[in-house]
């Protein structure tokens, strides 16, 4: 290790992070030592000669970064070393031994990117991981968010609610509950245009509100009319709005051929 | 028995054929030997040189392709003999990268040479005095490197060889070696390609890309963006990739395979990113752009694969006839399965074929696209079933689609109306789907899709207007000719005159 400090702070880092139920606040701080210490010995972004070792202990303590960010819900923080931890993922690979945790922070990553709906930014992402294709599926880090993304997309939404319990790691759940939320918003704009109007019951089933109460403040958001004697939502008639002749477009475009041909003639 | 007859047959024709042409090619010259190119081509660069015309250059490059295949040690050797004085540096740096002669071909060629001189002194033009252009040095460099492409051994030797030529050609910095400086760049990626690894070129291209766009070199810009592109994708780095090409732009004046080289890694970008009518549009470019089927094959092939599936993935199904293209027929057929599940609509034929055929797929780098295509076969399967039925249970669509359960099949409905892709309601309390009717096809959408195409046919004359070329003062002849058209006109209408006149008194006399 590049300094005694940064030796013993590491250690103690280590055993607050291992500690259960971990000690947030001590890492928090500890953390943020460590930084400094790393930015000092130059190992932060690594650059020039360093020892392999370093970088290992490096590359360990902003992978405890990362869970210690989802832990501490702060999602910010996690793209943070999310990014500086990219660096060891990708240019130092063939150099150092590979980590445990390395796919557990990349399938993070994923999911992060799948609740902010950030689909093209998910699969460019997927398509830079250093697996083999058919490895994507037997990963059990990689295929949680990977399976969750073709749910979604195929419109398979109870799947990816009965998989809220599967996630291959404790940090999973911490993004479970956004998605929910992206799930629900995805479900109601779904059936504010396939249906006419729903029984109350179904509805609560259909957007997984375990009590009316809740489904009752949902649909007030979406501005639903909610009739409670007969138990119905009625969707908002979407009025066939008049298809409008888009003049000015065609006025330009027919302006435009006008002023090729006179060219060509 | 008659098969062989055929052959024989066959045979003897070409036989005769062959002797037929012998017996034409005689009296005329023999093609010329590979020696004998590389000097027309060096002539030929001397002139676009002195001429300021790139197109000689251009058309020096053209034959690069054809003639790398017939190149071998003693052509070079010969060919750099041949161009340059006896005692030259610049030949002896250029000898020094072929292995020396063997002695025996030595002795022969002293002996010819002694031979040539004693009977008679060569004719100065053929004993060059002093060195060609150094364009014609770097023209020679570029087949070097291509030569030691052809053996594993001399890979190592063609990095260093590219190294030095790459120090050389930035230090002269003449524009007029442009167009060869862009092959060069080529070359360059091909050593580091078989030699070692690719991302080791990496910083040298992107200083060089930055250079070359400072200068405005079109022709190395173009080429080193390709070489960038290529390296991140070999790489699967879509990241990097995406924003080398928000940051820079492609040069409009780029030749037409390195466009098509572009809207190829472009499409590629795109289709990984979802934005697939981007990288339709990207692809069919690169298909319109690159060389035709038979010269390029496999660029031409692998540009289908990528677009059958991003064809596919816009929910479009690729024309039949595509398949059944000759140099296509073969390469797509694993890809032609994949369109056929998807048209059925049937998820677990979709899942075998793709099983089956799924090595392919990675190697060809299109397995995730392909993964993503599950969606698609079920959106084609209820759009099947909405044209098909009007009312239909959800308990039936969820038969006929092979999905897990009833409530998946609500949701991937409600999914479907939502996206627009089919027209209906569900009923729930019922338990059912009501197909609604299918849009016409007037509306806004088919004028914009009219305009599209308008759009590409004024483009298209724009664009062949600009790419006619005229030769320098050629207008003056023509205005020659038009004022002895002129001339000849006035004669004739007096001519016409007088004739009427004729005419007239003829008519007098009646």
């Amino acid at each position: 290790m590049a300094s005694q400090k940064l030796a013993t702070l590491y250690n103690e880092l280590q055993r607050a992070f291992d500690a259960r139920p971990s000690d947030l606040k001590k890492c928090g701080t500890l953390l943020a030592q460590l930084k400094v210490g790393l930015i000092e010995a130059g190992l932060l972004i690594p650059q020039g000669e360093t020892n392999l070792h370093d970088l290992v202990v490096a590359r360990d303590i902003l992978e405890i970064g990362v869970f210690w960010s989802i832990r501490a819900k702060d999602v910010p923080s996690f793209d943070r070393y999310f990014s500086q931890l990219h660096t060891f993922y990708t240019d130092f690979r063939s150099s150092l031994p590979p980590s445990k945790r390395e796919f557990a922070v990349r399938g993070l990553n994923l999911i992060r990117l799948l609740t902010q709906n950030r689909i093209a930014d998910f699969h460019t992402t997927l398509e830079s991981l250093p697996l083999p294709a058919d490895e994507i599926n037997t990963n059990p880090y990689i295929r949680h968010p990977v399976n969750l993304e073709r749910w979604l997309m195929e419109g398979s939404y109870s799947k990816v609610w009965n998989a809220r319990e599967e996630a291959p790691a404790e940090e999973y759940k911490f993004f479970v509950d956004s998605l929910m939320g992206t799930i629900r918003n995805e479900i109601a704009s779904c059936e504010e245009s396939a249906y006419d109007s729903l029984p109350l019951k179904d509805a609560a089933t259909l957007l997984f509100f375990p009590s009316q109460s809740g489904l009752l403040v949902f649909a007030q958001q979406r501005g639903w009319q909610v009739d409670l004697t007969a138990g119905m939502i009625t969707f908002a008639e979407k009025n066939d709005e008049q298809v409008e002749i888009p003049t000015q477009k065609l006025i330009a475009a027919n302006l435009a051929y006008a002023r090729e041909l006179e060219q060509i003639v | 028995m008659s098969d062989v007859e055929m052959v024989k047959a066959t045979d003897k024709k070409e036989d005769k054929d062959e002797k037929r042409d012998e017996k034409k090619l005689e009296p005329k010259l023999e093609p010329p030997t590979p020696t004998q190119e590389i000097k027309a081509n060096i002539a030929l660069i001397d002139r676009a040189i002195n001429d300021l015309e790139a197109r000689f250059t251009h058309r020096v490059l053209r034959s690069l392709t054809a003639l790398r295949k017939r190149i071998d040690d003693k052509v070079l050797r010969d060919a750099i003999d041949e161009n340059y004085p006896k005692e030259s540096a610049v030949k002896n740096s250029l000898l020094s990268w072929l292995p020396p002669p063997p002695p025996a071909e030595q002795s022969m060629e002293v002996d010819t040479t002694s031979e040539a001189n004693a009977t008679a002194p060569l004719p100065p033009s053929s004993k060059p005095t002093s060195d060609p252009v150094p364009e014609a040095e770097i023209y020679l460099r570029l087949l070097i490197i291509h030569h030691l492409h052809s053996s594993k051994d001399t890979y190592s030797k063609s990095i260093e060889l590219s190294h030095e030529t790459v120090d050389k050609m930035q230090s002269m910095n003449r524009r007029s070696m442009d167009p060869i400086a862009a092959k060069i760049w080529f070359a360059v990626e091909r050593s580091y390609e078989l030699g070692g690894e690719l991302a080791d070129a990496r910083p040298m291209f992107l200083a060089a890309q930055r250079t070359a766009s400072l200068r405005h070199d079109d022709d190395t810009q173009a080429s080193l963006i390709n070489r960038l592109l290529r390296g991140y994708l070999h790489y699967n780095l879509y990241d990097q990739a995406d924003k080398l090409v928000s940051k820079t732009t492609f040069p409009a004046s780029a030749s037409n395979p390195q466009y098509a080289r572009y809207h190829y890694f472009l499409g590629r970008i795109k289709a990984v990113q979802l934005n697939y009518t981007a990288a339709h549009t990207n692809l069919q470019q690169a298909i319109r752009r690159a060389p035709a089927a038979k010269t390029a094959p496999g660029f031409y092939q692998a540009v289908h694969k990528l677009f059958v599936i991003v064809e596919l993935l816009m929910g479009d199904i690729p024309d039949r006839s595509l398949f059944r293209h000759p140099v296509l027929e073969k390469a797509l057929s694993a890809y032609f399965d994949i369109v056929k599940a998807v048209r059925t609509g049937s998820l677990s034929e979709f899942q075998t074929t793709l099983n089956k055929h799924a090595a392919q797929f990675e190697a060809d780098k299109t397995y995730t696209l392909i993964v993503r295509l599950r969606q698609n076969v079920i959106k084609t399967g209820i759009r099947r079933l909405s044209l098909s039925y009007s009312r239909i249970s959800l308990r039936d669509i969820c038969l006929k689609l092979h999905l897990d359960s009833e409530e998946d099949a609500e949701y991937i409905v409600g999914k479907a109306i939502r996206d627009g892709v089919i027209e209906g309601r569900i009923v729930h309390e019922k338990g059912w789907m009501e197909c609604g009717s299918q849009k016409d096809g007037y509306g806004p959408e088919a004028s914009e899709v009219f305009g599209r195409r308008i759009g590409y046919c004024l483009d298209l004359h724009n664009e062949s207007v600009k790419a006619m070329r005229y030769p320098l003062n050629a207008h003056r002849k023509e205005l020659a000719a038009a004022q002895d058209a002129r001339e000849r006109e006035r004669e004739l209408a007096k001519e016409i005159q007088e004739g009427d006149l004729d005419d007239d008194e003829g008519l007098g006399d009646y």
